[in-house]
């Protein structure tokens, strides 16, 4: 019997021209680890949404059809009531933390939902313990990695001990050890607790080896629901790059030019004093594309500022030849005008035209009237890049261009990157599959601080 | 010592600073706090320093030139229409560094609470009052969170060759720094929801009993204010 149930579910969000759900109906079982893809817009988020009853409760909206969880109706029990019955965690886990401490952010939905006093902080500890992050219980939430943070509000949400745990691109900040560890423990969860999971991911390689279901959606529709072993023949079928993202991205165009940028020997400190780098090299040449991989928290975009000289080295030297531009991890820090191309033009000492053209190399030809806001998180991406391509740099570093971005879209920003040869590009990113695609040297950082070419 | 009577002790010192009369007695409660704040991280007291000690300012350099009390004059100056003439003097300057350091005293008392208080502790403390100790807390890392959203805007202009400098530089950040705030405020009640927050029967994790210094902490917050009440 399904734990969770969604019948002709349709969603409209205020003032949205389209509907984000279209007559979706899907039963979720328990022990059931089920995958969710589609295109960035596609309705991912939105139907893990209705199933933690945020949606309409929260967002508002037009709402038909029916989910109910474990016996609830969502249109009668609201997500507070369904709190620790489910459990969620969000793409970003920057905006869900509440508390500054990591063990009081674990307890936290505990309390809300009622449980003992003596057993919070046993359940909170062993919650982070299943993370691998009990070292982390006493410290700062502002001092942890993106991929730490992750870890964390995992933690906090395995400690509710959810039935239905659902997980919005989890693995999105975190490097390949760390997504493959919490892919495999979603789905021990299910195995050995009877936990339905549901799950979206952009980097679906790994989730396709180990889930028991795909859905996928299109446009709010439900275009595939089948067990694994279909999926995987349906998605060759109609969408093959979700199944061998990270393939040949097709003619290589790139020669070797001339150094661009040489990182001799650097060292860099925060105000902490820990050391991030120490006695890094690199050297980057126009017309290749360097990918820079490495677990978290190793200095990769450390490394990658340095390069693009937002940040001094403590020691060593970093030599430059021309313009360097920097395309920041959180695209929503491309909104300082009310217009895109005005917006893309910063860079370029407001010339519109190379705006223009910058944004039609990205795929928005017409968006340029749009306001930066007002645009879709896949949409916001491309515009940043286009706003770091307008000045046309000689040295392009992107730093985890793919985060949040669905397979087709990295596909075709990998074409872009490589079909460039007037420049150096760096790609920071977590992304091996991208980075075997998209890079003609990969460069991987490792823990130790020292640097490896691959 | 344990948040709750350190923010018994600084709420007893503000109060006592907004009783007492004497300047040089407000004068040395300012201090006193001024020091507290000083010995904070430098990276994390500065804009708190910057907003307490910058109002203050303010209110000395303004409060003269819009009042209107007798004494000596030290200084007449143009004749405004409505304002009528602006002048400085004794009197108004030794109110207006009286009320400046009164300002001063209370600002530097929710600096020390925003920069040394565990806000967790308080919270998961505050027993009846959860769900606006919890509001407050939220409301003092706004601080440090736009200055986070500050330096990645400032970031994301840099990586573009654009360098914000200035005063004109630095204000094209503020809409963005708005913006962003108002999107991270949605995202987290809604995170805060879906992990049932206002569900009716909340408990609490256990917390360790009081010490000797926290029951020193709460006389010295009531002495402070009858101090201030009767002998400052």
């Amino acid at each position: 019997m399904a734990l969770a149930v969604a019948e002709r579910v349709s969603f409209l969000y205020p003032g949205a021209a389209a509907p984000a759900l279209r007559d979706v109906s899907v039963g979720l079982s328990p022990g059931q680890v089920t995958l969710v893809l589609g295109r960035s817009g596609s309705g991912k988020s939105t139907l893990l949404r209705a199933f933690a009853a945020l949606i309409p409760h929260f967002h508002g909206g037009r709402f038909s059809g029916r989910v109910e969880v474990a016996g609830l109706d969502t249109r009668r029990h609201g997500p507070a009531a369904l709190a620790g019955t489910v459990a969620t965690l969000f793409q970003d886990p920057e905006d869900q933390v509440v508390f500054t401490r990591v063990l009081n952010e674990v307890a936290f939905g505990l309390e809300n939902v009622g449980t003992p006093p003596s057993e919070i902080e046993a359940r909170a500890t062993s919650a982070l313990a299943a993370v691998g992050a009990e070292h982390l219980a006493a410290r700062l939430v502002t001092e942890l990695s993106g991929g730490e943070l992750q870890r964390v509000c995992l933690a906090a949400t395995l400690a509710l001990e959810p039935r239905l745990l659902l997980l919005d691109e989890p693995t999105s900040q975190l490097d390949p050890e760390a997504a493959e560890a919490l892919v495999e423990l979603a789905v021990a969860l299910a195995r050995e607790r009877g936990t339905a999971v549901l799950m979206t991911e952009q980097r679906p390689a790994l989730p396709l080896e180990l889930c028991d279901r795909v859905l996928f959606l299109e446009d709010g529709s439900l275009a595939f629901d089948g067990p694994i072993a279909e999926a995987r023949t349906w998605l060759v079928e109609r969408h093959p790059v979700f199944v061998s993202a990270g393939g040949d991205v097709g003619v290589h165009l790139h020669h070797e030019g001339d150094v661009v940028a040489r990182l001799d020997d650097v060292s860099f400190a925060y105000e902490d004093h820990l050391l991030v780098l120490d006695g890094a090299g690199l050297e980057l040449r126009r017309g290749e594309v360097v990918a820079l991989v490495g677990p978290n928290g190793s200095g990769k975009t450390t490394l990658a500022k340095l390069a693009a000289g937002l940040l001094e080295p403590l020691s060593g030297s970093v030599a430059r030849v021309g313009r360097a531009t920097y395309l920041s991890q959180d695209p929503g820090r491309y909104v300082f005008r009310d217009r895109a191309d005005e917006e893309v033009a910063i860079g370029a000492r407001g010339d519109l035209a190379s705006a223009r053209r910058a944004l039609a190399t990205v795929g928005l030809a017409g968006y340029e009237h749009r306001h930066p806001r007002d645009l879709s998180s896949g949409e916001r991406e491309r515009l940043a890049l286009a706003a770091v391509l307008a000045p046309d740099p000689d040295l392009l570093i992107l730093d985890e261009p793919t985060r949040g971005v669905d397979p087709e879209r990295k596909e075709e920003l990998a074409r872009l990157l490589r079909a460039d040869p007037s420049r150096a590009i760096l790609v920071v990113t977590h992304d091996i599959a991208f980075a075997g695609a998209v890079a003609d040297r990969v460069v991987s950082l490792a823990p130790e601080r020292e640097l490896a070419g691959v | 010592m344990r948040p709750v009577p350190a923010a018994v002790l600084l709420f007893g010192i503000a109060a006592a600073a907004l009783l007492a009369e004497r300047t040089a007695s407000v004068a040395v409660l300012a201090s006193v706090l001024l020091l507290v704040c000083l010995r904070a991280p430098g990276a994390r007291r500065w804009p708190y320093l910057v907003g307490a000690l910058g109002s203050a300012a303010a209110l000395l350099l303004v409060t003269p030139f819009v009042e209107r009390l007798p004494g000596v004059i030290y200084w007449t100056g143009p004749t405004i229409p409505v304002v009528g003439t602006l002048d400085v003097t004794s009197t108004e300057l030794s109110g207006a560094v009286f009320n400046a350091c009164r300002l001063a005293a209370v600002s530097l008392a929710f600096a020390a609470y925003a920069l040394w208080l565990d806000h967790d502790r308080l919270v998961q403390a505050a027993g009846l009052a959860r769900r606006s100790v919890l509001a407050v807390a939220l409301a003092t890392r706004l601080v440090p969170a736009l200055e986070r959203d500050a330096a990645g805007l400032v970031e994301a202009l840099r990586g573009r060759g654009v360098e914000p400098e200035g005063l004109r530089g630095r204000a094209r950040l503020v809409s963005p720094l708005l913006a962003g705030s108002l999107e991270r405020s949605l995202n987290l009640a809604e995170a805060m929801d879906a992990r049932g927050f206002g569900r009716a029967g909340a408990t609490r994790m256990a917390q360790p009993p009081w010490g000797a210094l926290d029951r020193l902490a709460v006389t010295g917050a009531v002495l402070a204010i009858v101090a201030g009440a009767l002998w400052l």
